[in-house]
């Protein structure tokens, strides 16, 4: 009788004797300004199994981020660190990098890091897309911008890159507020148009922010 | 005697891994009813809703190609810029959307469901239990 009872407790917990990693914070949370350039993240971790761990290979969900190991093979009980770099090249608002770690323990449940860079937006654009529907009276509508009261930014030009929805820049309250209409001229099918906002932000390499309109 | 110290023995052989998988097991049926956030819909009702459903996955890329809800479209606040003119490609006004992400460690869908409703558009819906909840249901299937 006592057999069963110790195989059944025995296959219950075996798992866990499973060679693996374990990491200290495998969600990493930071915030930034828009005019740094990146930010470094350090992922550390331990083998907690009973066995060698061989990290095969470490991805990133994107050219901008770059995840660097001091070597690849943790006996158990000891610790080491995924270095994380993640250069902005100019983006803005919440970011989401992935990065996945695959030992030769688990080649088919990687381990997924992750990394939120909330990098502050100077400008707010509200909202991003009008739409009207197909026969609907063509009204003009209105989107606003408006910048940070601690960013000092200029909108200079808004493009829209369908002829028939017009786009018209106006400022309301000078480097800090400014409107846009926008007016189709035929509601009678399915179009859109994007608008290009240009800004003199950052100096070094100004960005283009973008809003749209559609027909539905 | 001995018949019910037997039978004894195997109802504690029988309760003891059962109330550990009641503990720890991860796709242990719930206690009670789950609750529902503000703007959140369980897999069960979405599913009723079939092919009216404009799926949204909030994930990385990275992880969207890896595997994902077939039919649904890559959309998250790090790429928004590229990735919403497509969204707007395939959305009409009146269309239910079901925003998911990674349930374990994301709250970009409920990031995504907002923007996209600061932008008129909805309805918008976030997925209780995220990707984790459909694959699991997939894989049940």
């Amino acid at each position: 009788m006592r057999t069963p009872v110790f195989i059944l407790f025995f296959s219950l917990f075996a798992c866990s004797a499973y060679g693996q990693l374990v990491f200290d914070q495998p969600e990493q949370s930071f915030k930034a300004r828009p005019e740094q350039e990146m930010i470094i993240a350090k992922y550390r971790f331990t083998n907690a199994g009973k066995e060698l761990v061989k990290i095969e290979n470490v991805q990133t969900s994107c050219g901008c981020t770059t995840a660097g190991l001091k070597k690849t093979e943790y006996a158990p009980g000891e610790s080491g660190e995924i270095e994380a770099k993640f250069s902005f090249a100019g983006r803005i608002g919440k970011q989401e990098k992935a990065i996945r770690v695959t030992t030769s323990q688990a080649r088919e449940q990687p381990t997924i890091l992750r990394l939120l860079v909330d990098i502050e937006d100077p400008v707010k654009i509200q909202p991003e897309l009008v739409f009207w529907r197909v026969g609907e009276r063509p009204n003009t509508k209105k989107i606003q911008i408006t910048v940070a009261d601690n960013a000092s930014l200029k909108i200079l030009s808004v493009a829209s890159d369908n002829p028939s929805i017009k786009a018209q820049l106006s400022e309301v309250k000078p480097g800090k507020e400014y409107e846009i209409e926008i007016t189709p001229t035929d509601l009678s099918q399915p179009a859109g148009a994007t608008f290009l906002i240009r800004t003199d932000y950052p100096t070094q390499n100004p960005r283009t922010r973008y809003a749209y309109a559609r027909v539905k | 005697m001995m018949s019910v110290r037997q039978a004894l023995l195997i109802l504690l052989a029988a309760l003891v891994p059962a109330g550990l998988s009641a503990l720890v097991h991860p796709h242990r049926p719930p206690w009670s009813e789950e609750t529902l956030a503000p703007g959140e819909e369980k897999l069960k009702t979405v599913l009723t809703w079939g092919s009216a459903v404009l799926w949204v996955d909030a994930r990385s890329q990275l992880e969207y190609e890896a595997e994902h809800v077939p039919g649904s479209l890559l959309l998250n606040l790090e790429a928004w810029d590229s990735l919403f003119p497509r969204f707007l490609d395939q959305w009409s006004p009146g269309r239910k959307i079901v925003v998911y992400c990674s349930s374990r460690s994301c709250e970009m869908s409920h990031e995504v469901a907002a923007r996209l409703e600061q932008n008129g558009i909805s309805p918008v819906y976030v997925l209780k239990g995220g990707w984790e909840e459909w694959k699991a249901a997939r894989t049940a299937n």
